[in-house]
């Protein structure tokens, strides 16, 4: 009895430190109506400046919680308000979530830069001591934990129904024009739900980090809030009250499994299972959300669409593209880069750029975002190696048809909610993935998964130069489909379904067998881009297919141009040229690059200061007469109704 | 309360039965029964914020109703999602519109065209048919029978020549044409239009007006939400009057214009004053619907 007590205890505590960090979620998209994904990361932050400040330059307690909170949190909250988010008002609904990841792999970057992974990080607790309740201590870290908790909840519902500035941030999401009229200003709303929501990040990074028992660690620190996803989620991002209680449920299911049921499953699945709770949980809070209504949101967008190739230039294109690879192969030739070949190297921009490709096809075309694509090229991978020993034909499509299947999956629970479920059950996924699979040497092996060159009779890909051609193949092949399908019926119903879900709807089509198939066709690309990226690498290894690389790269096709065949290809190259440079700058660079591409939607190519020197971009508009549009970054939504008469 | 009967050709294609809706504390519709009947154009008109706009959506699927029935061609289709109701022959426009703005017109009007065609059939689509563009035949070439049909649709709508603009890019008037052909292509039983009319000039709105006409003509019912008084009343055989989410009066045109509750309610005239001349343009409220 005693021990359920404590793990009872134990369980609210930390169900505590994740609703503090879940209300400053449900603060900020209640006030900005943008899920900040960089939640997580920002109370890692200032879980690791308390360590510094407090154990390392032993900076008193109280000063280092109020540089901290007051001045660090606050000021970082406003300015991301100021800075970024302000300007992606009335952009479409992906901006946010990258800009958002963008932040969130900036920040990680650069933790993981600053404090070396080599040191241990112990936090000392904030008030020492215990005492003893019916037979269980409580330590007074915890009880401060569950206090804070308590004052926050209660503070913030005095803040929103008891002030006029409460119901301000709540008016500011629902309707800004209405909010200014009656003289408040829906910038500085917004801007005071950042900065709640930072704050909030914060505290809870700093109470739950003298509770690491075993030091912080910024990937697993920066997840362990997700159970605080979970609770927003419960919460439908919306109420307070049950997003906490929800949370303080969480942290107790998630002390009960891990004493309880844990110990009766194989010692070997502990740890994998231990760390993919927080995602389990995440992925079932998703799939019990009850469905969203259609809206009609009366949104225009006026991007400049970037042109579609029609199936000659395509095919052109192709080969031409191929004929320059193969010179490559030639010139480059037993070249080496740090020990690896260049064309090894080039044999993995090319796999990349497949899995940009179904970026393009999903998020570029259809508009769903997914984080977990780097999860499908880890199960096919692992598929193409345990089938027929790694080099058979059949086991690529053993890969693309295992990763299609579970992409749909995926993808199902999350047809019925909006766009931004699918991107947090993606990541909810991914990480799962990576933890309970990637990293499990009783799966994935110690040393990774071997997979051999692939075999054809009669050819012989045991070159580097011919495995990177047959790879370029592959991926000449995908761009090829991915603009035959953009030319397409369904390439039109998808670029109709990323318009206007409602008319979609209303002219007779199903949303979710287009989400779905499209879902499942990207996975099973991304499936198919793995079983030759193992058949490049030969070995592929547990940290090949982690969240953060996965998120990384749709930055860097966002950052291009994810709408384009073009633009996927130039993200692999870019990826794989600068891992080779700063492999922990990928981050930092990737997370800069869309936060300085800000709301332009198309990318880099889609800039119009660029298109215009484009020389092809300028031939094609002069064939057809185009008159220019309002350049890109601009206003690329508006309200129907209201536009310019063309 | 069943719905009012309105004067039609044959059993009514849609109704709407005690149909109440709740947002919050607010009722934006209660108890609104209503019919529409084939070969008819049937006007609801009312207030801003009457409820006009939600009641397509509880019609279209888009809005569950708390409480109350919707049936289309006999089928009880309230629990229904949208796209199937749209299988069934519903079509609809958006007042605030709702184009796929990346496309470009025709690709706008394909995507409701192709909707209609199971992927067995889509090679039909391709089937090439004869193709005559203008009245001294020059260009004549076979096309597909997709993009004949399409042309032919936005020409009825007029937008002859304009099926390669993109959506996103032409004034407010032409995209609600550009609405008006997708909704047609699905080749509609009942065609809910949320304010046709707004952003047209006085002869495209005349166009319009012969259109319906035509449409309905032709069996088709439509269910016409309008602030132009003078096409409203010009074009409709049966009216609904929508206040505060109840029906407060139905007729013909003749009948509604007399009303003195609709007079008071909508029309801006007290109950004394005399009934508002026919034919003088008049715009009745100019905003949006809850």
């Amino acid at each position: 009895m005693s021990s359920f007590l404590q793990y009872t205890v134990f369980g609210v505590m930390y169900g505590a430190g994740y609703a503090i960090s879940a209300t400053g979620l449900v603060v900020t998209y209640t006030t900005s109506g943008v899920f900040n994904f960089a939640q997580g990361a920002v109370g890692m932050i200032a879980a690791f400046c308390y360590w510094d400040l407090v154990t390392v330059h032993h900076v008193p307690i109280l000063v280092a919680l109020a540089l901290i909170l007051v001045v660090g949190a606050s000021i970082s909250g406003a300015l991301v308000e100021r800075v970024l988010m302000r300007r992606l008002h009335g952009a479409s609904a992906e901006r946010p979530v990258m800009v958002t990841l963008g932040l969130l792999v900036i920040l990680t970057g650069y933790a993981t830069v600053t404090w070396s992974a080599t040191t241990q990080h112990l936090v000392g607790y904030m008030v020492n001591g215990q005492f003893t309740l019916v037979g269980i201590n409580i330590q007074y870290q915890e009880l401060l934990i569950i206090g804070v908790a308590i004052a926050v909840a209660i503070g913030l519902r005095l803040l929103f129904y008891s002030t006029r500035t409460g119901v301000g941030l709540r008016a500011v999401v629902d309707d800004p024009e209405l909010l200014a009229m009656s003289g408040a200003s829906p910038n500085r709303m917004s801007q005071y739900g950042w900065i709640l929501g930072f704050v909030m990040a914060a505290l809870a990074g700093v109470l739950l980090a003298p509770v690491q028992t075993t030091g912080l660690n910024i990937e697993a620190f920066t997840l362990l809030v997700v159970n605080g996803y979970a609770a927003a989620i419960i919460g439908r991002l919306k109420s307070i009250p049950i997003t906490f209680v929800a949370a303080i449920a969480i942290g107790v299911a998630q002390n009960y499994v891990i004493n309880y049921l844990l110990p009766h499953l194989p010692q070997s699945l502990v740890p994998d299972v231990t760390l993919a709770l927080p995602m389990l949980f995440l992925f079932i809070a998703l799939v019990t959300l009850p469905s969203v209504r259609l809206r009609a949101v009366g949104r225009l967008t006026t991007m400049r669409v970037p042109r579609v190739a029609g199936g000659r230039e395509s095919l052109i294109v192709g080969v031409l593209f191929y004929l320059v690879c193969i010179v490559a192969a030639v010139l480059f030739d037993n070249k080496a880069v740090d020990g690896t070949t260049v064309l090894t190297l080039g044999g993995v921009v090319m796999t990349l750029g497949i899995v940009g490709l179904s970026l393009v096809l999903l998020t570029g075309y259809s508009g769903q975002v997914s984080l977990c694509q780097f999860s499908f090229m880890g199960i096919g991978a692992f598929v193409m190696g345990k089938i027929a020993g790694g080099g058979s034909l059949f086991g690529l499509v053993a890969a693309t048809v295992i990763c299609a299947a579970v992409g749909a999956l995926v993808a199902l629970p999350t047809i019925r909610l909006r766009d931004l479920y699918l991107a947090l059950a993606t990541f909810a996924f991914a990480d799962a993935m990576a933890q309970g699979v990637f990293l499990d040497t009783h799966i994935y092996g110690s040393g990774g998964v071997s997979v051999g060159r692939i075999i054809i009779p009669g050819l012989s890909f045991g070159g580097d130069g011919a495995e990177f051609l047959l790879v370029t193949a592959f991926f000449v092949l995908a761009a090829w489909m991915v603009l035959a399908i953009r030319r397409s019926l369904f390439g039109r119903r998808l670029v109709a379904l990323n318009d206007s879900q409602a008319a979609y709807a209303t002219v007779g089509l199903n949303i979710g067998i287009t989400k779905v198939t499209v879902f499942a066709i990207a996975a099973g690309m991304a499936g198919l881009a793995g079983a030759l990226y193992g058949t490049v690498q030969q070995v592929v290894g547990t940290s090949d297919f982690d969240i953060f690389p996965s998120i990384i790269f749709v930055l860097f096709v966002t950052i291009w141009s994810i709408r384009t065949v073009t633009g996927a290809f130039l993200a692999a190259v870019t990826y794989v040229a600068i891992s080779q440079i700063w492999m922990n700058g990928l981050g930092i660079f990737a997370g800069l690059g869309i936060i300085l591409i800000g709301r332009a939607a198309g990318g880099i190519l889609g800039i119009e200061a660029i298109q215009v020197r484009l020389p092809w971009v300028k031939r094609a508009r002069a064939d057809s007469g185009e008159i220019p549009t309002p350049p890109l970054g601009r206003a690329t939504v508006v309200p129907g109704g209201t536009r310019a008469a063309g | 309360m069943p719905p009012a009967d309105a004067p039609g050709r044959g059993s009514a294609v849609l109704t709407v039965s005690e149909v109440a809706v709740q947002f919050g504390g607010v009722s934006a519709l209660s108890e609104v029964s209503l019919a529409v009947h084939p070969g008819t154009v049937t006007g609801l008109i009312g207030p801003n914020g009457a409820g006009k706009t939600t009641l397509f959506n509880v019609i279209s699927g888009l809005q569950a109703p708390g409480r109350g029935t919707v049936h289309l061609f006999n089928t009880d289709v309230t629990t229904m999602k949208p796209h199937r109701r749209a299988r069934l022959g519903l079509a609809r426009t958006f007042q605030r519109l709702e184009l796929f703005g990346s496309l470009t017109a025709g690709e706008n009007v394909r995507v409701g065209l192709e909707s209609t065609v199971r992927w067995w059939e889509w090679r039909r689509l391709r089937r090439l048919v004869p193709h005559r563009r203008g009245a001294d035949g020059a260009g004549d070439a076979p096309e597909s029978l997709a993009t004949v049909t399409c042309e032919r649709l936005l020409e009825g709508v007029g937008l002859d020549g304009l099926g390669d603009r993109q959506a996103a890019s032409m004034s407010t008037g032409l995209a609600r044409m550009v609405e008006l052909a997708r909704a047609l292509a699905i080749g509609p039983k009942l065609l809910l239009l949320d304010e046709p009319g707004s952003g047209l000039d006085e002869a495209e709105s005349a166009g319009l007006g012969r259109l319906l006409a035509e449409l309905a003509a032709g069996g088709m019912a439509v269910l016409l939400v309008e602030h132009d008084m003078d096409l409203v009343m010009r074009i409709c055989d049966h009216i609904y009057v929508l206040d505060f989410g109840d029906i407060i009066a139905s007729g013909t045109p003749d009948e509604v214009r007399n009303d003195p509750m609709v007079q008071a309610a909508y029309l801006g005239q007290a109950p004394s004053t005399p009934a508002p001349v026919p034919g003088a343009a008049t715009q009745a409220g100019d905003g949006g619907d809850p």
